[in-house]
């Protein structure tokens, strides 16, 4: 894989300002707009709490080695150090019950999603209910989508700030 | 890989389906689909070229759907 970073395009006008995924992503104009409403809308859809997601987006982040996705804080669901370090060792048991549920299910969607059962499934609809489980799963294939885009294109980590905007 | 849907249909007396079970979350996946349409009808790419990497995806994901 390159080790030098793809060049974003200049964002278009009438976009926010935006990381350089969204700044890759400008090539296809119509492409990002969607992109950016389906993507902020797992965020704010409500059905999963925020805290959850963003436990899920930086545990798939570790298990891909994707610095650039690592480097974002989401601003309304900081993460402590130590928080940090157990998603970077796997160490779910300090995870409150339902958050353990979400992680279990993020830590096989990269790399074995045949391996999740009908058990995890009914575990998540019994923590979110069915939308919630729905929101879930369809956030874990884009947390892992995100990691591998930024990957191959060889996206350079930026300030956190600029991507955090991607979030809220 | 179960063989029986994980997640029953957001309406009655039809198919456990993409459609049907993300319909749990209509607002968002409305965007999804959005986004899946964008990405097929428009762009540069040639749709038989997107659609060869559709199915070598899915035979490499075992995805039968």
């Amino acid at each position: 894989m390159s080790d030098t970073p793809l060049s974003p395009k200049p964002l278009i006008e009438g976009l926010p300002a935006g990381s350089q995924l969204e700044g890759v992503l400008a090539h296809r104009p119509e492409l990002l707009e969607r992109y950016r409403q389906f993507y902020l809308g797992l965020w704010q859809s409500g059905f999963v709490p925020v805290r959850t997601l963003e436990l899920c987006r930086v545990r798939t982040a570790y298990i891909h080695g994707a610095e650039a996705e690592l480097a974002i804080d989401h601003p309304d669901a900081p993460l402590d150090t130590a928080t940090r370090e157990s998603l970077a060792a796997g160490t779910l048991t300090s995870f409150a019950a339902s958050e353990q549920v979400a992680l279990e299910l993020a830590e096989q969607m990269p790399f074995n999603h045949h391996g999740i059962t009908d058990a995890q499934v009914h575990q998540a609809v019994s923590a979110f209910g069915e939308a919630g489980a729905v929101t879930l799963l369809t956030a874990l294939a884009f947390f892992d989508v995100t990691c591998r885009l930024k990957l191959v294109w060889s996206l350079a980590v930026e300030p956190a700030q600029q991507q955090a905007d991607l979030l809220v | 890989m179960s063989s029986t849907p994980r997640v029953k249909p957001a309406v009655d007396n039809v198919p456990a389906d993409f459609g049907s079970v993300t319909a749990h979350a209509a607002e968002q996946m409305a965007h999804f689909f959005d986004l899946y349409a964008e990405f097929w009808q428009r762009g540069v790419v040639a749709a038989e070229v997107k659609e060869l990497t559709r199915l070598r995806n899915a035979r490499i994901t075992d995805c039968g759907y």
